[in-house]
């Protein structure tokens, strides 16, 4: 009896809790998108109150969840095949496919209409924009017919930094662009760097990633040219003023650090456990983090300095 | 047919769970409505401003 009552206490429950809602909208890649979201509205010219900049930042962290949730509905059948993704609530059949679709449309048309409320309607489109091309361009159309799935599909989690600069200027302009160019160009190192450590993986869900479909050595030369693109592409915001020397600092030094890795990947002779590759993941965060930290920090001190 | 320890005891966390989501829904709810009313004294603030 005793061992019948804890074997139930230990399962897990049938009702989704709290957690799992959570973790369908993806956190982690939720932060990321909050923080770029950030940057836009920091390089922007004029002024938002406040109360307006919360309400824009929350709109797009919900609106990245909805699309994270659309997208763990849509990939269930692959996410359980993948050991990265098996553990997520939909494969582990506490959340009904179903369920996380309609949680995920409910959050999309939350967000778009909060923003266009109570921010503006140029911020509120290109949000729509960004989660239909992640959740319908990405997820159903390209992710598992196409190599080039992460290369185009980037363009969706390139898009907060110009999300951040409408919601301030009500528009559109080159600055903004520069920063989404930088994201588009970051994510396809970023994720094959993952893909590499994680091709088994892929193979065994399907996905034509490209170290499955042309093998680990061409993504190796491609790690290294998106990098080689990406790291320039970084130091533009300098060159068109609108990041000064302190970002360019962090540029240069961080981009140095990312081709040190992508140069490592190209020499990678572990391709079993693919040790650079690993290292380059986790290099390729810090860089855009540190880079989108710079431009807020050079505001900030702008600011404070007036 | 008598309920057993085991279904009582995952009925018990079924219901904790549930509460839980309850909870937050209002919570979401309640943040929306907060938010709602001070970006709705932030706008007519500025439209005044801008009179």
């Amino acid at each position: 009896m005793t061992e019948t009552t804890y074997a139930a206490v230990e399962a897990p429950p049938r009702i989704a809790t709290v957690g799992d809602f959570v973790a369908l909208l993806k956190p982690r890649v939720m932060s990321l998108v909050v923080f770029t979201g950030l940057a836009g509205m920091a390089v922007a010219p004029g002024t938002i109150h406040p109360l307006v900049a919360l309400t824009a930042l929350l709109a797009i962290a919900v609106g990245a969840g909805a699309s994270g949730a659309l997208n763990m509905a849509y990939d269930a059948d692959i996410d359980a095949k993948m050991a990265r993704t098996a553990a997520r609530p939909i494969p582990q059949g506490r959340i009904a496919a179903g369920d996380a679709a309609a949680f995920g449309v409910a959050l999309s048309v939350a967000s778009v209409t909060v923003m266009a409320l109570l921010v503006g309607f140029a911020p509120a489109g290109l949000l729509a924009f960004t989660i239909l091309f992640y959740a319908i361009v990405y997820t159903m159309w390209l992710k598992r017919r196409t190599v080039q799935n992460i290369v185009i599909g980037g363009l969706a989690g390139a898009l907060p930094p110009a999300i951040g600069w409408a919601a301030v200027t009500g528009g559109l302009a080159v600055e903004p662009l520069v920063l989404v160019a930088i994201i588009f160009l970051w994510t396809p190192p970023h994720f094959w760097a993952l893909a590499l450590y994680r091709a088994d993986d892929y193979a065994r869900a399907g996905i034509p990633m490209l170290p499955v479909v042309a093998g680990k050595r061409e993504t190796r030369r491609q790690i290294l040219l998106y990098t080689a693109l990406v790291v320039p592409a970084g130091l533009v915001p300098f060159a068109l003023g609108f990041a000064g020397w302190f970002y360019f600092a962090v540029a240069a030094g961080f981009g140095a650090w990312l081709l040190v890795g992508a140069v490592a990947v190209l020499r990678e002779r572990d391709t079993v456990r693919e040790p650079a590759a690993r290292r380059l993941f986790g290099v390729s965060i810090f860089y855009l983090f540190a880079l989108f930290a710079a431009l807020i920090v050079e505001r900030i001190a702008a600011f404070t300095a007036v | 047919m008598g309920e057993t320890d085991a279904e009582r005891t995952r009925r018990a966390i079924e219901m904790r769970e549930r509460r839980k989501r309850n909870l937050a829904i209002a919570l979401v709810l309640a943040g929306l409505a907060v938010l709602f009313f001070f970006m709705t004294i932030v706008r007519l603030g500025q439209n005044v401003a801008g009179q």
